[in-house]
């Protein structure tokens, strides 16, 4: 494959990232939000396999195929069955409305698309979009974080915020040593469990949700 | 590069737009009643509609004015004429200029609005519901369509339809660009709202808490709410067709090169007719799956599906300027 079809496979995915994180912000249930994000980390498997295709780094390869693995299959998976056995309300619970968090979103986009264009020669030494779409990508899943009331919204947030962070190390870099991402993904995993298991404990020992310790005082 | 259609090719196409917009209804029907387990209507039940109402008498209400009953030929026009602006067997730009994609877009809004005002011309309390429902779902809805076709608009320099389709060429799928992939989840979106489906309004019931386009037709009767019918029936096959013209121009350019109808130009001709039958049965099968598969939203949460798809326009612009 050229460089050039490469890039705009690349690029393509990316538009498609972006479609899937829209999906995850505009989503009216928990399950839907879970579906997005595995797709989103799909994506990203397989434009880390395009990228291994194309610049023939083996590292890429087991990449992809651990984020297919972990990311795709194993964690949606987790967080699914979380859901299922919290048996909390399934509708999602913004902060503020979600049209209101799409209108954000736009806003977060553009800024992404504006702000990269001033990095002159970082800019420039990337062919395509990836380094925007990844920068909005990592941005609007913080956004996702920080208008979400349930920690289990925050954990699929925090999910796509990461896959924001990999796919742009994996396209702006193509390839990292490997021993950097699967540290990434392990940091993931990790952040994922210790957030289901205490989102599980807080539930069955105090009943509360993570918007209940708003009113927390010391 | 295929060269201009000739006016006789655009009246040509315009008057299988109307006749096959029956059809489409009629399948998207068939499909829904077999995805449902149900035997449903022949595929030509909206033909024996149109049929059956052209042939009663009108009644009308006292308080309607002349306005009223002139309002469903004026729909009908408008909503022709648009389909006339919709490039079906070739590409290229027609041999005369009746207008671009912007002006489809105006002629569809035009027929949406004159079809509000007769609403609420009759007096009905459901027609006044109607409309308003309907004229609040609408700005939502065009800006994003005019979106989508700016985002395609500004590689091809033009938003002449034919122009565009045939910019894109036939090797469409691996000349899209990113943000081709994002106008198109728009466009996919906004399907249903601007046909008037599932999830944002439902076309088989007349349930006053669920409709808003059947609504706006209740004082119709005869041969006026024949036309009505038929205009949406174009409607939606000229949404269909603009999607297919602006995303997956395919086989139009190959059609008559010559712009005639007759000799070299037959064989394209018919090739073109069948691939056009082919992407808006593609179409009709999608929007006959979202019908069978989701719920109708509550009024209020249309915004909020219909804000997915602006995001997604919004983003495949910013993707083609910055």
């Amino acid at each position: 494959m050229s460089t050039e079809t490469v890039y705009t496979i690349v690029d393509d995915l990316g538009a498609l990232l972006l479609f899937t994180m829209i999906l995850i912000l505009a989503a009216g249930q928990i399950y839907r939000a879970i579906y997005a994000v595995a797709a989103q980390s799909f994506l990203i498997a397989v434009a880390g396999a395009v990228l291994a295709m194309a610049t023939g780094n083996t590292d890429l390869w087991v990449i992809a195929g651990i984020t297919l693995a972990v990311k795709a299959i194993s964690l949606p998976w987790v967080l699914h069955w979380v859901v299922r056995k919290m048996n909390v309300r399934r509708e999602v619970e913004p902060v503020i409305p979600v049209a209101l968090t799409l209108a954000f979103a736009v806003m977060v986009v553009v800024m992404a698309f504006h702000l990269s264009g001033s990095l002159g020669p970082v800019r420039q030494a990337i062919t395509g979009n990836a380094l925007p779409v990844g920068i909005a990508l990592t941005l609007l899943g913080v956004l996702v974080m920080a208008t979400r009331k349930t920690a289990m919204h925050q954990m699929v947030g925090l999910f796509a915020s990461e896959n924001g962070i990999f796919f742009t190390a994996m396209a702006v870099t193509k390839g990292m040593p490997l021993i950097i991402e699967i540290g990434v993904i392990l940091d993931v995993i990790l952040a994922v469990l210790v957030m289901a298991i205490m989102v599980l404990r807080v539930r069955s020992t105090v009943d509360a949700d993570i918007a209940g310790l708003d009113r927390l005082r010391g | 590069m295929s060269g201009e259609r000739s006016f006789a090719l655009v009246l040509l196409e315009m008057t299988l737009l109307v006749l096959f917009g029956p059809l489409v209804t009629g399948t998207i029907q068939k499909l829904k009643a077999r995805l449902q387990s149900r035997q449903g209507a022949g595929f030509l039940q909206p033909y024996r509609d149109l049929a059956k109402l052209f042939r009663k008498s009108t009644v009308q209400a006292d308080t309607a004015s002349g306005l009223f009953r002139a309002i469903p030929v004026l729909v009908l026009a408008a909503t022709v004429t648009a389909g006339a602006l919709v490039p079906v067997v070739r590409a290229g730009t027609p041999a005369v200029p009746i207008g671009d994609a912007l002006m489809l877009l105006g002629l569809l809004a035009l027929a949406r609005f004159l079809t509000a005002v007769g609403a609420l011309d009759a007096g009905g309390a459901f027609g006044g519901m109607g409309a308003s429902r309907e004229m609040t779902i609408a700005p939502l809805v065009e800006p994003v369509l005019m979106m989508v076709v700016f985002s395609t608009a500004l590689v091809a320099g033009t938003t002449e339809l034919g122009a565009l389709a045939a910019h894109r060429g036939t090797s469409w799928i691996f000349a899209w660009h990113a943000a081709d992939f994002l106008g198109v989840t728009a466009m996919l979106v906004l399907l249903p709202a601007e046909t008037g489906r599932i999830p944002v309004d439902n076309p088989d019931t007349h349930l006053e808490l669920t409709m808003l386009h059947e609504g706006m037709l209740l004082e119709h009767s005869g041969p006026g709410l024949g036309c009505m019918l038929l205009a949406s029936h174009t409607r939606q096959i000229v949404t269909l067709g603009f999607v297919s013209a602006l995303f997956f121009p395919i086989a139009v350019n190959d059609a008559g090169a010559d712009g005639s109808l007759v000799g070299a130009g037959a064989g394209g001709f018919v090739l073109g007719l069948a691939a056009f039958a082919v992407k808006i049965l593609v179409l009709a099968i999608y929007l006959a799956l979202v019908e069978s598969s989701y719920a109708k939203l509550r009024l209020f949460r249309v915004p909020q599906y219909l804000a997915i798809g602006f995001v997604c326009a919004l983003t495949a612009l910013a993707l083609r300027i910055l």
